[in-house]
């Protein structure tokens, strides 16, 4: 297979994805993400790996379809446009090596790779990854986002990440769900419960988290009128 | 300890790399990863005492009533520090010569040596500012880590300039401020929609943020679904 050829525009805060692809060669995309493409490309609607593989990566906030998208009768552009306003990064998947994606971060992928959902149970409820996380595997190249920005951290031996602010992280690496400090932090100090990872490997951190946004809406909403 | 601002504008965060034994001081929450061996304690205290009537008086300037104090291990440390909204992020140095006021919601962490306090500023302030009550006085020395809604700019102030009350992130002592209505009438204050604005005289340095987090709330409000 062949290196997907693309860049990405709008970093850090509207990370948005141009591919060039190749006469004949496919990309895979989550469901309405493509935003502009060359007329002569054909897009085609499949539940990606079989009904069973897309009921799952629907348990884990993807959409049950995805779109593949090949270029017929030569070479042609394709902008896709993930929902969230944030970063997007890429990454290179070697066989027998697979990188884990909190829940909704999947954007694109080769067709060579393969998006499988994991159960994580309680570990995943109380990490704020969600109960599932998507296991993505195979060879070939996976793009996902986040809201907010996206640092690489390299890890060798153990590092703390606040609970929901995990995007991505390589299987070398192992967590698990602690308490941070002492009961006072926990409780008081505002940081709760912490993802404890140990191992080698890299984890994408995001610089922003969706749900304190909501949390400050919720005073303006409206009054009820009750006429 | 070294601080980068690290993506920046729209969702900025703080890499604090800490030499052995370093303390970082940050408001409650505020840390989104960090390394495993950085111990962290919450307490409502800070440097140049005062404990429990400091953090209530911080908790009326709209800033946390705990803070957490990450403290390195002797091989070092760092952690990440991130506000709860969009924005961008700076690093103002205290070097005993100067003091800064800031919103109290403006403040993200500081260096050990940095003493918070909360001011009152006055009636005029509290009632027509459209912001606390209270501001956060920042003392001592050490870098100062500040936050925006928006995009954040600096001015040199010399002589007098005018902010908007909802723009101002942060400004140092040697500035006197007032508040006053934006136009020569009371008509063209309202009804051209500034209101009041924040009269700064004198020298020093000024922070300002590009939006104010307030006025975005209200835009979204009838879109929202309403509350029962």
């Amino acid at each position: 297979m062949t290196d997907l050829q693309f860049e990405i525009l709008g970093k850090p805060d509207y990370g948005f994805l141009k591919l060039r692809l190749a006469a004949g060669q496919s990309l895979c995309v989550e469901a309405s993400a493509m935003a502009a493409m060359d007329t002569n490309l054909v897009m085609k609607t499949r539940m990606k790996g079989g009904l069973m593989a897309s009921l799952k990566r629907g348990l884990a906030g993807e959409s049950l379809f995805m779109n593949e998208f090949t270029a017929e009768g030569g070479p042609g552009e394709i902008c896709i446009a993930p929902g969230a306003i944030g970063d997007l990064a890429h990454y290179r998947i070697q066989p027998g090596k697979s990188i884990y994606l909190q829940s909704g971060a999947y954007v694109a992928s080769s067709p060579e790779v393969k998006v499988d959902t994991k159960w994580d149970g309680f570990r995943g409820f109380f990490s704020g990854t969600g109960l599932f996380l998507l296991k993505v595997e195979g060879n070939g190249d996976l793009f996902f986002n986040a809201y907010g920005g996206l640092v690489e951290i390299p890890v060798q031996g153990n590092y703390v990440i606040d609970t929901g602010y995990i995007a991505a992280f390589e299987d070398s690496l192992n967590y698990e769900v602690t308490l941070l400090g002492g009961l006072k932090t926990s409780l008081l100090g505002g940081e709760g419960l912490v993802c404890r990872f140990s191992g080698q490997g890299k984890i994408w951190l995001q610089t922003r988290q969706i749900y304190p946004f909501l949390r400050w809406l919720w005073p303006f909403r409206p009054q009820k009128n009750n006429d | 300890m070294q601080i980068e601002i690290i993506n920046s504008p729209g969702n900025a965060a703080a890499k604090v790399v800490l030499d052995g034994g370093e303390k970082l001081v940050a408001e409650s929450g505020g840390m989104i990863a960090m390394s495993a061996d950085v111990s962290v304690v919450t307490s409502s205290k800070t440097k140049g005492g005062g404990g429990f009537m400091k953090g209530i008086k911080r908790m009326l300037t709209g800033e946390s009533f705990f803070l957490n104090t990450f403290t390195a291990p002797s091989q070092g440390g760092e952690v990440y520090l991130a506000p709860g909204l969009v924005g961008d992020m700076v690093i103002y140095e205290l070097d005993g010569s100067r003091e800064l006021i800031a919103q109290g919601t403006s403040f993200v962490g500081s260096g050990e040596d940095v003493e918070l306090d909360s001011n009152w500023q006055g009636w005029k302030s509290a009632m027509f500012s459209g912001e606390s009550m209270f501001w956060l006085h920042c003392k001592g020395s050490g870098p100062i880590i500040l936050n925006s809604f928006g995009g954040i700019y600096e001015k040199e102030v010399d002589g007098s300039y005018i902010v908007d009350t909802g723009h101002i992130v942060a400004f140092e002592t040697s500035l006197r401020f007032d508040v006053q209505k934006a136009g020569r009438s009371w008509f063209s204050a309202l009804a051209g929609g500034e209101g009041l604005v924040c009269r700064f005289e004198g020298r020093g340095r000024l922070f300002c943020q590009t939006h104010n987090a307030n006025n975005f709330g209200w835009s979204l409000s009838p879109m929202l679904r309403p509350r029962n």
